[in-house]
């Protein structure tokens, strides 16, 4: 069994496969005529498959001049109706398979963007903190500060709101061609302008700058202008312009919503501008200052209403401090009045000059005799509000009565049996002293400061010692007839006792008197007989009966009581004598 | 009675009273040191027309050139009037407001056109002669102005005014 040849294609075209070949043989020709349809089909679908290759790369080569051929607004418009939602899907498949390529294409574009956002930002920022530096010390900074205080927030968020706040003044719609006013408005209170001339300047200094420092035609556009306060924002669109003049600190979004306005304007103008001179009603609604002013904008108003109440309060303030300033100096004055009145009340003083800062600091000046009773610092301070007084005295000599009665008792040095006084220069001394301190006082008093004369009534004392001394003589008088009666030797006879309660109580008071005289006092017991017996046998009878008095004394409290037995032959008795010494 | 209100530009050489005629014309918003830095000046005039409605001319005084460049061109732009101005004691004046003229009618090609040859009060010293302005008014209106005096100034801009409204 043969076959079609090796350089024929296994699928033959359909002529060739309707006929069989001649030299086929019967069984090839039968598969032929079975296959013949679907071998057609299969021939036919590739004929399509290569017809289709050829178009597309017909039309890829068709393409651009098509797409440049599109000039006509109308075809541009559908063609970009129609190519939005593929290329839309296209972006967004490329955003998530292919984004670095994305990147890489949008860089050259998000860079400037970016650095414009920033630099705008910071410059901004800088502005701000520059408008609160300035404000800081000036009348309206510190009316910022009261408004801070009173309101509970920071100075900056004051600042911030105070410099946010702005008002448009005009708005223009500019016919972007002809420079051409197509509508107009101006805040109420402002004067009339030339509205034409003003869009026209306008319009020329866009083109100006747009020449000199964009890209020419479409390159961009005058987009704002500053100056002080003042400040143009120029919203542009292809028919026409909308510039809002303003003054303070406009938000960013205003210029987001006149944009936004100007394209509600070319859509609501789509169809046709209106002639000029007849703007349409709907632009009031749209373009009006007060419009383009949402609810949520902080525009300051034109004359910010008057609030009184913080100049009153302050004026309030003013005036509490006033009369607070004049109290505190009324009342310092008229107790320092009652402080001069009581320095001078006091004796040996004399006030001179006092100096005073009210409630701060306080100097009196004058003259104090050494001998004026000293000041109560308590009664100099009384009543100064903590303030210490500061004393600047000199000295002097006082003839106050008071003053020269301490001076006389410090230099007399009365004892506490006289009395001293001082009346009118004359100085009076009562009572009784020792004669050596009167004798002084006799001889000093006259020359006292201050003592015109001296009433001296002075009883001269006795003196002690003298008296004691009298005394202790006048004891030892008695002692010597004070005996001991004894009855033989030394035995003591009846109303030995007594007489021995006799001479203690007398030795005693003896030696307290001695010490009072300042005189040396021995006391020695005699021993006494009668006549008979023989001059040994007495001599020794006088010696016991000396010792057991002195004995007896010692039992009793007196002591070093010195025996002898040199008595007189009288009695049979014993008895005391007092040897007193010599007087100092 | 307010009408519409038109953009006239004046064209014309350096030095040939463009300035001067407006200033004779209308009571100047700004000041004229925007010619030498921007290259214009706008003002606006309402000329009340006998009979109508008063139209108000917003003149744009574009600085005095001898051709037409890209920024003339766009302060061209939207005007529905042109002023030729030229100095009579100049006839090179003349020829460049015609020039400018041509230039123009590429951005302004409906615009109204009026020629103002200036200076009528130095009128021995003209060089440009009578035969030559009876041969421009045949193809536009032609007024002798003298900014100086006023002579023409009024009539040159009534004159546009006019033809504007009607």
């Amino acid at each position: 069994m043969g076959t079609s040849g090796s350089g024929q294609s296994p699928i033959a075209p359909a002529d060739s496969v309707a006929r069989p070949a001649p030299d086929a043989g019967p069984l090839e020709r039968l598969r032929e005529l079975l296959l013949a349809p679907e071998v057609r089909a299969l021939v036919e679908v590739r004929g399509r498959l290569a017809d289709l290759e050829a178009s597309q790369q017909a039309l890829a080569r068709r393409l651009p001049g098509a797409l440049e051929a599109l000039q006509g607004e109308a075809e541009t418009r559908r063609m970009a109706a129609a190519l939005s939602a593929p290329v839309a899907q296209a972006l967004g498949t490329a955003v998530r398979t292919r984004r670095q390529l994305l990147v890489d294409a949008l860089f050259p574009v998000i860079g400037p963007l970016i650095r414009k956002s920033i630099a705008e930002a910071l410059r901004n920022l800088v502005a701000d903190l520059n408008a609160a530096i300035e404000s800081s010390f000036t009348l309206r900074g510190l009316k910022w500060r009261i408004e801070a205080w009173r309101a509970g927030v920071p100075y900056a968020e004051v600042v911030l709101k105070h410099r946010l706040a702005y008002r448009i003044d005009h708005v223009f719609l500019i016919e972007r061609a002809s420079g051409r006013v197509l509508w107009h408005a101006a805040a109420p209170e402002l004067a009339a302008l030339d509205a034409d001339a003003i869009a026209g300047m306008l319009t020329a200094l866009g083109d100006f700058v747009q020449d000199s420092v964009g890209a020419g035609e479409g390159g961009g556009n005058l987009e704002s202008a500053t100056v002080g306060e003042h400040l143009v924002w120029i919203a542009s669109g292809p028919a026409a312009n909308l510039a809002c003049f303003m003054r303070g600190a406009p938000p960013e979004r205003l210029r987001s919503r006149l944009q936004e306005r100007l394209e509600e304007v070319h859509a609501r103008c789509a169809d046709g501008w209106p002639e000029q001179g007849r703007p349409l009603p709907e632009w009031d609604g749209l373009l009006q200052p007060s419009a383009l002013l949402s609810a949520g904008d902080a525009a300051a108003p034109a004359t910010p209403p008057a609030r009184l109440w913080p100049w009153i309060l302050l004026l309030g303030l003013t005036a509490c401090g006033l009369v607070a300033w004049l109290l505190g100096n009324h009342v310092w004055d008229t107790r320092i009045q009652a402080l001069r009145a009581r320095l001078a009340a006091q004796p040996g003083m004399i006030v001179g000059a006092i100096d005073s800062r009210p409630w701060r600091s306080l100097t009196v000046h004058g003259l104090i005799d050494p001998d004026a009773p000293p000041l109560d610092a308590g009664v100099v301070a009384a009543g100064l509000g903590g303030v210490v007084p500061t004393l600047a005295l000199d000295g002097y000599v006082s003839t106050d009565d008071a003053v020269v009665a301490r001076r006389a008792a410090r230099l007399l040095a009365p004892p506490a049996t006289v009395t001293l006084g001082v009346q009118q220069g004359v100085l009076r001394l009562e009572g009784s002293a020792p004669g050596a301190w009167l004798a002084a006082a006799r001889e000093r008093a006259g020359w006292i400061a201050g003592v015109a004369r001296v009433d001296l009534a002075v009883q001269p004392q006795a003196d002690p010692a003298a008296a004691a001394l009298l005394e202790l003589r006048g004891l030892a008088r008695e002692l010597e007839d004070i005996e001991v009666p004894f009855t033989e030797g030394d035995a003591p006879g009846p109303g030995a006792d007594a007489q021995l309660a006799a001479i203690v109580e007398r030795a005693r008071r003896a030696r307290v008197l001695a010490g009072q005289a300042g005189v040396d006092l021995v006391l020695e017991s005699v021993g006494s007989n009668d006549e008979t017996g023989g001059v040994e046998i007495n001599r020794r009878v006088r010696a016991q009966r000396a010792q057991w008095l002195a004995t007896a004394l010692a039992a009793r409290g007196i002591d070093g009581v010195r025996s002898t037995d040199v008595g007189s032959g009288r009695h049979r008795s014993a008895w005391l004598r007092l040897a007193i010494g010599d007087v100092p | 009675m307010s009408g519409a209100t038109h953009k006239l530009c004046l064209l014309g050489d350096f030095g040939v009273g463009k300035t001067s005629l407006v200033a004779r014309f209308v009571h100047s918003t700004f000041s004229d040191k925007y010619l030498t830095t921007v290259g214009v000046k706008v003002d606006s005039k309402q000329v009340a027309l006998p009979g109508r409605a008063a139209v108000k001319l917003v003149i744009w005084d574009i600085a005095g050139r001898n051709a037409l460049d890209a920024l003339g061109r766009n302060y061209l732009r939207g005007a529905a009037a042109l002023l030729l101005v030229a100095d009579g004691t100049r006839e090179d004046s003349l020829a460049s407001a015609l020039d400018l003229l041509m230039q123009s009618r590429s951005v302004v090609p409906g615009a109204i056109v009026t020629l103002a040859v200036n200076k009528f009060d130095l009128l021995d010293e003209w060089e440009v002669v009578p035969p030559v302005l009876v041969e421009l008014r045949r193809s536009l209106p032609v007024f002798e102005t003298s900014a100086r005096t006023g002579e023409g100034v009024e009539a040159a801009f009534a004159d546009l005014a006019g033809r504007l409204a009607s």
